[in-house]
């Protein structure tokens, strides 16, 4: 396997029994890249963060991260390896301080200063000053940006982010999607970002994957991919 | 450091408002009433701990109050140890066993976990019962307690107040320590994975270690509310074990909410009282107290701590929010 890639999955398969949930999925990730990854409802993307991040089980394939195969090991070594994660639904400690959460999963990553580290990345995604209260005091738009807090934490060098996106505002995805940008760049963080959002994914990409009934149907720059007539006819139609 | 300054001012306040209990009472049937909801207190805290930090509902930690007994009562039966180390062993034994058993059960969620708490309880129940020879089987068995304790007279400790006191200072002891086991780490941890194991599993916490840990802990703090019931009452039967006291206690913990340390211990004293004051009045006591119990359940899920916690505490200005919440 390649170490220069920060993430490689080869032949990524998850079969149950006769259905075919991803079959033989391949896809890298350079570092400081995003990865946009599209497709209809039901083509496998959430399927494939779940496979990488270790929270299903491989029927076949392998993940690598940065050479090193981590298909054996359960999802929180895979995260203290530096593979971390959002959820399609906001994933946060509703009862907990925003502050007191966003610096324990600091601790967990093993960041000497973790106070520091969490008001870094607080400060980041512009939550600083709702540090002191509980996450059911936030708004959606703020958990959301607290869920991709806790997945930054550490300075992950891979983050799969599902659908980050799903129920903001326009002016809200915008927003996530400008610091997003700003902190793969600046923290040379490689993103596979699954999001239905088109005008985020090929706004903020450097490559895009196209999913379809549990296989890659094309994957490249951006603009190829969306000049491509499978793509268009399977997915992008006339929106495209 | 307002929270640490206000701990030893909360102790001292509990333990004037013991002493003067003991001081003021001179009636013994007053004071072994108090002494009771003391002990039951101490259960409930227990019971209360599980729910709060797991999130989980146990139906059978009365297992560990009778075994406490079972197991202080076995111990000085061989007389080869003194009565101090056997009340050690008996509560780090029961941790452990706890633990492991922990390490099993609370992979199970919901329901199915009450249900096997209830099973493995019963378990221990009935074996008691018929274990004739070991456990005195349904008849239950004496506890040989020696004549010092603690190098304190027993015929003194035993004496209404002494044992009240004694009580008093464990319940205030185990909240002391559990409030300061909580501000740890260890306490967020376990906070975390009570609000969303999966998250806190992909934030890099083992999430099975620290709620069996709870559940031992737990079942330790149940333990020594155990050991305090042999002490009162120098004896132990399969009674002790049973699945209805187990009820009980969870009823305290409703009644008196969780979500605050000391709610699970108020509910206690409330129960006592109920079955005090209702039983003068009413032989099936029980059927009002479950009325009382369903209002609290409806007007005040959060038992009677959350109801009253905003009333006892200090009004302090809400962290200042900058932006407000998006509309969605």
């Amino acid at each position: 396997m390649n170490p220069s890639y920060a993430l490689q999955a080869e032949d990524v398969a998850i079969h149950y029994g006769g259905v075919k949930a991803l079959d033989g999925v391949s896809l890298t990730l350079e570092p400081g890249q995003i990865r946009g990854l599209i497709g209809p409802n039901g083509a496998g993307k959430s399927t494939v963060i779940d496979a990488i991040t270790g929270r299903r089980r491989l029927t076949r394939g392998t993940v690598h991260l940065k050479g090193q195969d981590v298909s054996a090991l359960g999802a929180t070594e895979r995260r203290q390896r530096g593979l971390s994660r959002s959820f399609q639904r906001t994933s946060v400690f509703s009862q907990m301080p925003v502050r007191k959460q966003v610096e324990l999963a600091s601790h967990k990553m093993g960041v000497a200063d973790s106070q520091a580290d969490a008001d870094a990345v607080l400060r980041e995604l512009e939550l600083l000053d709702l540090a002191d209260i509980t996450a059911d005091e936030l708004g959606y738009g703020e958990q959301r940006r607290l869920d991709l807090a806790l997945a930054l934490v550490g300075r992950p060098g891979v983050l799969l982010l599902d659908e980050p996106m799903a129920g903001l505002s326009v002016k809200e995805s915008h927003d996530l999607a400008r610091h997003l940008k700003a902190l793969t760049s600046r923290w040379e963080v490689s993103v596979l970002l699954v999001e239905h959002d088109m005008d985020v994914v090929f706004g903020i990409s450097d490559a895009v994957t196209v999913f379809e009934l549990g296989r890659v149907i094309a994957s490249g720059e951006p603009a190829a991919v969306r000049a491509n007539p499978r793509v268009r006819e399977a997915y992008l139609g006339s929106a495209a | 450091m307002k929270l640490l300054t206000s701990l030893p001012t909360r102790l001292l306040a509990g333990a004037v408002v013991g002493t003067a209990l003991a001081l003021s009472i001179s009636s013994g049937t007053v004071l072994s009433l108090l002494t009771q909801a003391t002990i039951y207190a101490v259960f409930a805290l227990g019971v209360g701990l599980l729910l709060r930090q797991n999130g989980m509902v146990s139906f059978g930690h009365a297992l560990y109050f009778g075994s406490a007994g079972y197991g202080v009562g076995l111990l000085l039966q061989q007389q080869v140890m003194p009565a101090e180390l056997a009340l050690l062993l008996t509560l780090l034994g029961l941790g452990l066993v706890a633990f492991l058993i922990g390490l099993v059960i609370v992979r199970v969620p919901g329901v199915a976990f009450g249900m096997l708490t209830l099973a493995i309880g019963q378990v221990f129940y009935l074996s008691a019962s018929r274990s004739r020879g070991l456990t005195g089987g349904a008849d239950g068995m004496n506890i040989d307690w020696p004549a010092r304790l603690f190098g304190i007279e027993l015929s003194l400790l035993l004496q209404p107040k002494g044992l009240f006191l004694l009580s008093w200072a464990v319940l205030l002891g185990v909240m002391a320590g559990l409030t300061l086991l909580l501000r740890t780490r260890f306490g967020a941890i376990t906070e975390a994975v009570r609000d969303n194991e999966e998250r806190a599993r992909f934030i890099g916490i083992r999430t099975l270690v620290p709620r069996a840990a709870i559940y031992a802990l737990s079942a330790m703090v149940t333990g020594l509310a155990g050991l305090l019931a042999a002490l009162n009452t120098g004896f132990v039967s399969p009674e002790n074990l049973h699945w209805s006291l187990s009820g009980v206690a969870l009823m305290m913990v409703v009644v008196g909410g969780y979500k605050a340390l000391w709610g699970p211990a108020l509910g206690a004293v409330v129960y006592f009282l109920a079955k005090d004051v209702l039983g003068d009045y009413a032989n099936h006591w029980m059927a009002i107290f479950g009325i009382a119990l369903i209002t609290v359940i409806v007007f005040a899920p959060t038992g009677l701590a959350g109801a009253l916690g905003p009333l006892l505490r200090p009004r302090a200005p809400k962290p200042a929010r900058r932006t407000a919440p998006a509309a969605h």
